[in-house]
């Protein structure tokens, strides 16, 4: 089982460098994936791009995409598997940060509350940590794409728990 | 397992400590946020008005406004609400009506002076106006019923059609049901602290309930602010077992005299 470690940055200093640096190829995966192996795993994190664009500012839809991605490639291949797995798993506490946002937003519209700094505070947080998200997305969709193994942060060896070969 | 829990930690730690950085700074001054609401509000006060009084005559006999003055000033001072910021005009119009605009413009019209038998009536109804001004309401429904890009637009002398609509929705058009109750206990409040008692004002909602089919087209107010029965039953409800001063802030000659110089 191939193993990339993937040290979160500061960030505010985040591009693609920085990201290339930190999430390194240290092993294989246990098997060589195939061509098109590589390329349904790399549209996994590509489904949660697209929807991220269409959804907006819904959260759910990004969750959704993944989904749906995740449960159609059930019963494909142990590396597809595994990347469907940890795009979905990726996207959770993404749903919950945004879902908080977003009904904050809706009740200073529409409810009682009154925009404060620290809603704004809130706000630039979890677009942060959706701007991280969505380069390192990209940076693993190229990768995976190219047949390398890429494992996050947290959510790498939280797949690793739920995905078996 | 302890890799990832590790993991977890460090990550949370991450992101609760980018939020409470972000915490330290005042947003609302850096991004002069504060000060554009005001704009805003100013600017869509001032265009609302422009409209209501090109088209309507507004009352100036000084016994008249002073004697409207008296009663929202009481209000105010007891219930520690700053009435310099309110601007009161009181239009020649049989409606019985009376509204909020933007940056606490209070307008009322003759025809509700004339309905009320008696100021605590008159006093429930301005003390609900006030309350849509105090809790924000007005701003609320605008933004829920026409959106914040098109007020944004007409703030900055935007089409006079849209302008137009948006004043007929300030006007005759009521607030969502829980804010017409949350105005209709307010006011209940306002009244309780200054001593007034918030009964007639239950009661002028009973009466123009139970004519409801027979109401004059002008009872605006009340024709715009439905469930008037439910509300009103809510209000004695709401006081029930409440020690009412019965108070009074103009004396009956000062009452009998406005509406006299309101007839005429």
């Amino acid at each position: 089982m191939g193993n990339f470690g993937f040290d979160f940055p500061c960030i505010g200093q985040l591009d693609l460098d920085y990201l290339q640096t930190y999430m390194t190829l240290k092993n294989k995966f246990s098997y060589e994936p195939g061509e098109h192996e590589a390329e349904k795993a790399s549209n996994s994190y590509l489904m949660s791009l697209i929807a991220i664009i269409a959804g907006l500012p819904l959260p759910i839809v990004n969750l959704l995409a993944t989904l749906i991605f995740y449960l159609s490639n059930r019963k494909a291949t142990y590396f597809v598997r595994w990347h469907c797995t940890q795009a979905l798993v990726s996207q959770f506490p993404l749903l919950i940060m945004n879902s908080f946002g977003f009904w904050w937003t809706i009740s200073i519209l529409f409810g009682d509350d009154k925009i404060s700094s620290n809603y704004i505070a809130y706000i630039f947080t979890i677009i942060l940590v959706n701007v991280f998200e969505f380069v390192a997305t990209i940076y693993t969709a190229v990768k995976t794409r190219n047949g390398h193994h890429v494992q996050w942060w947290f959510y790498g060896p939280l797949t690793n728990l739920i995905c078996k070969p | 397992m302890k890799r990832l829990l590790i993991q977890f930690a460090l990550l949370a730690t991450v992101f609760f400590g980018t939020l409470f950085l972000l915490r330290q700074v005042n947003w609302l001054s850096v991004l002069k946020i504060e000060k554009a609401t005001k704009s805003l509000d100013e600017n869509l006060g001032k265009t609302f008005w422009k409209l209501y009084s090109e088209t309507e005559q507004e009352i100036k006999d000084h016994s008249i406004t002073a004697a409207i003055d008296s009663l929202v000033e009481t209000l105010c001072d007891d219930n520690a609400i700053d009435k310099t910021n309110i601007k009161i005009h009181i239009l020649n119009k049989d409606e019985v009506n009376a509204f909020t605009l933007p940056n606490n413009y209070l307008v009322i019209y003759t025809g509700l002076i004339k309905a009320c038998d008696n100021e605590a009536e008159l006093l429930g109804v301005l003390g609900h106006e006030i309350a849509h001004m105090e809790k924000n309401h007005v701003m609320k429904k605008l933004v829920k019923e026409i959106g914040l890009s098109v007020l944004i637009s007409m703030s900055s002398g935007g089409s006079g059609e849209a302008i137009k609509e948006a004043a007929k929705v300030l006007s005759s058009t009521a607030y969502d049901r829980d804010l017409e109750r949350e105005a209709d206990l307010a006011s209940v409040e306002y009244l309780l602290k200054s001593n007034i008692d918030p009964e007639p004002f239950a009661n002028f909602l009973f009466k123009l309930s139970e004519n409801e089919d027979d109401l004059p087209e002008q009872a605006f107010w009340i024709s715009t602010h439905p469930e008037s029965r439910e509300r009103a039953e809510n209000i004695i409800a709401y006081i029930k077992g409440k020690t009412i001063k019965k108070n009074k802030i103009l004396t009956p000659k000062q009452w009998v005299e406005l509406k006299k110089e309101i007839v005429d």
